[in-house]
């Protein structure tokens, strides 16, 4: 069954223009979309993720526009920045100095290199609405290429910044390509202010021993709707490690695709802290292409209020994928009798000699680690706050960026009430 | 100071202490030595307050205050101190800020002066010296990832730190190897004071042979059995339980 709410949302938001250069793959996400719906509960893949109130919402295109990014900016990171600021690049606001020769980071508009290259990672069937809206829709994004065996020292920078006045759609669109033994660390932050829906889309293709260490940080408005897809292919002995953090948004899902070839490696570590009546939902997949690649999952959610958090991960081994290692953590914590949490693995194991582990737990603090603290001389309210707020942390302790980790360290400290236990971090 | 009188306690309705009584002056150090299950960590986990055990008679005067009206946490600031059988690990906290807060907040109730980070780092790195741990477990997060008898090191770290009147140390010695068991146990003896009481509870003989305990005490079927001097130990080594067990159902039948 389609409901006309949701058919409106998508044809409303194809409405305007279709946008220049990228003909062919917008026409064809164009032709998908047409022939789709808004998901509903109905779908098994959006079974606990309501999105009736989005489709209650008139999203308008998104205009151009100035912010100050100073209270964004990160020391060691001040010449290697690209801002984009409602789907359009912030010439101003960014800076790109610093960035080491021979690193392309610029934006995709001026990058026509990097034409031939968009939309083809990953696979071509089972996108989803809000990927193909931004494929049909993106006016701009940040394209990225790192040369052959280039260790790049300087972390980079990428922040999509979204203000909406009145509620506005934003297509942020990455594409990384790290070439034969690159190496690289960048950090990708999502800020906002007022109503709007943000349908980012990374697309990460990594060569033979590239190695990339990528920070996501989700931090858009209470208002906001963030429905992201992220694909990333990993050649031969490569590296992903990637660890997205989402506090912000009314609603946010996360739907992190990653092919493995032979003896790639990759971390998909999360965390989400989720207060009020947030939702917070990531579906990934992680494929294990070719032998002895391994994976590593913990994904952590401290959900409070009436908040809900969904967590399902799915793992892949192919029949050839012999040698794999593959783990999965889901780790929750609830810290109201009205919170939720639905967290499912889901492996599909094709080949036999593969170490396969999951884990899911979902409950409130542990009486014995409260008692081990209170035996310290903590109170209750002391040793409640500061389990919360470790459990949290504990994802944070190898951010690489040390100015990074501090400020979200003193974010996580905040929304744990850890605050008035003195400095931490 | 510790003054335990008729105590009686349950774990989900099953009684495991059934009349215990001790008492503990300063400067004393007992051991409560008995076979496995007798009740002894309990006894440790219902004076340090752990909320699972009830308390069904009896009382417990420390300092003089019933312990009963304490909770754990205001146990640990009057001055007890439990090392655990079992450490907890906490991710994503510091075993530094860690030790900073639980000694500020002892500071805090004794009226003295909070040490900021610098000023504790100089305080921590003596410390640490004392019970031969290397400075890199201090940027560690607590207890996670440590090996048992690092685990041990830390609770001996933090009694160091946080300077108990009495300190109850249940089973120190399990998952140590003879030289860390030497180690903490110097450890122990160096910070033992005479205003400060220990309490040892152990399965084995083989740690009463570094810290000494003027008392020994054989607990069974949440009852103590026997009271003795240290030679009790020495006795226990060589005999076992069976033979205290024995003389006590002898005297019971009596």
């Amino acid at each position: 069954m389609t409901s006309a709410v949701a058919s409106n949302l998508l044809s409303d938001l194809l409405s305007g223009p279709r946008p220049a250069e990228w003909e062919k793959l917008r026409e064809e996400a164009e032709a998908r979309l047409a022939r789709r719906d808004l998901p509903t509960t109905s779908d098994e893949d959006w079974k606990y993720t309501d999105l009736k109130a989005l489709a209650g919402i008139t999203f308008g295109p998104a205009p151009k526009a100035t912010v100050d990014i100073s209270g964004h900016l990160l020391p060691e990171m001040v010449g290697t920045r690209q801002v984009f600021v409602n789907g359009h690049h912030a010439p101003h606001a960014s800076c790109a100095s610093a960035v080491a020769a021979g690193v392309r980071f610029l934006p995709l508009s001026t990058a026509s290199e990097a034409c031939h290259a968009l939309g083809m990672v990953g696979p071509t069937h089972n996108q989803s609405p809000f990927e193909d809206l931004n494929t049909a829709r993106f006016e701009d994004g940040a394209v990225l290429l790192v040369p052959k065996n280039m260790k790049v020292a300087l972390p980079l920078h990428l922040l999509f910044i979204t203000k909406a006045e009145t509620p506005i759609a934003v297509f942020p669109r990455l594409m990384v390509v790290l070439e034969r033994g690159a190496e690289l660390e960048l950090v990708e932050e999502h800020h906002g202010k007022g109503t709007y829906l943000t349908c980012p889309v990374v697309e990460i293709r990594l060569a033979e021993g590239a190695i990339l260490h990528h920070e996501r940080v989700q931090r858009d408005s209470d208002e906001a709707f963030h429905l992201g897809t992220l694909k990333a292919e990993v050649a031969k002995g490569g590296q992903y490690h990637s660890r997205t953090l989402s506090f912000g948004a009314r609603l946010s899902r996360q739907q992190p695709w990653v092919r493995l070839a032979e003896g790639a490696e990759a971390t998909l570590d999360g965390l989400a802290l989720l207060d009020g009546a947030q939702v917070a939902d990531t579906h990934s997949f992680m494929l294990h292409a070719e032998p002895h690649a391994s994976s590593h999952q913990l994904h952590k959610c401290i959900v409070d209020g009436h908040a809900r958090a969904i967590f399902n991960g799915q793992v892949l081994v192919a029949p050839k994928a012999q040698g794999t290692d593959a783990k999965q953590q889901s780790r929750n914590l609830l810290l109201s009798e009205t919170a939720r949490v639905d967290t499912k693995p889901q492996l599909e194991i094709y080949a036999d000699d593969v170490k396969c582990s999951h884990g899911a737990t979902v409950g409130a603090l542990d009486p014995e680690e409260l008692f081990y603290l209170q035996s310290r001389g903590l109170n209750a309210d002391d040793a409640r706050n500061l389990l919360t707020y470790g459990f949290a942390a504990d994802v944070l302790t190898h951010i690489p960026v040390a100015s990074l980790r501090r400020t979200l360290r003193q974010l996580v400290m905040a929304r744990t009430q850890a605050a008035s236990l003195g400095d931490f971090a | 100071m510790l003054s335990i009188k008729n105590l009686t306690a349950s774990i989900n309705g099953t009684p495991v202490l059934k009349g215990i009584d001790l008492e503990i002056r300063a400067g004393e150090i007992h051991a409560i030595m008995g076979p496995n299950g007798s009740g002894k960590s309990t006894l440790g986990k219902v004076l340090a307050g752990h909320p699972s055990y009830e308390v069904t008679g009896g009382e417990v005067l420390f300092e003089g205050k019933n312990l009963f009206e304490m909770e754990a946490d205001a146990r640990a600031r009057a001055g007890i101190f439990m090392g655990f059988q079992h450490p907890i690990e906490v991710p994503g906290v510091s075993n530094a800020s860690f030790l900073r807060l639980a000694y500020n907040k002892k500071a805090e109730a004794e009226g003295r002066d909070e040490l900021d980070p610098l000023e504790f780092d100089d305080f921590i790195h003596g410390k640490i010296k004392v019970v031969a741990m290397r400075s890199e477990f201090l940027d560690r997060s607590l207890n996670e990832g440590f090996s048992g008898g690092e685990k041990k090191r830390n609770e001996i770290l933090q009694m160091a730190v946080l300077e108990p009147k009495l300190a109850i140390l249940d089973e120190l010695d399990s998952g140590l190897d003879i030289d860390a068991l030497r180690v903490l146990g110097d450890a122990v003896n160096t910070l033992q004071r005479a205003d400060r009481a220990l309490l040892i509870i152990t399965h084995f003989p083989r740690i009463l042979e570094i810290i000494q305990p003027q008392f020994v005490h054989v607990l069974s079927g949440g009852r103590i059995l026997k009271s003795s001097g240290k030679e009790l130990a020495l006795e226990l080594e060589e005999r076992g339980y069976d033979w205290v067990l024995a003389e006590a159902a002898a005297g019971g039948a009596r």
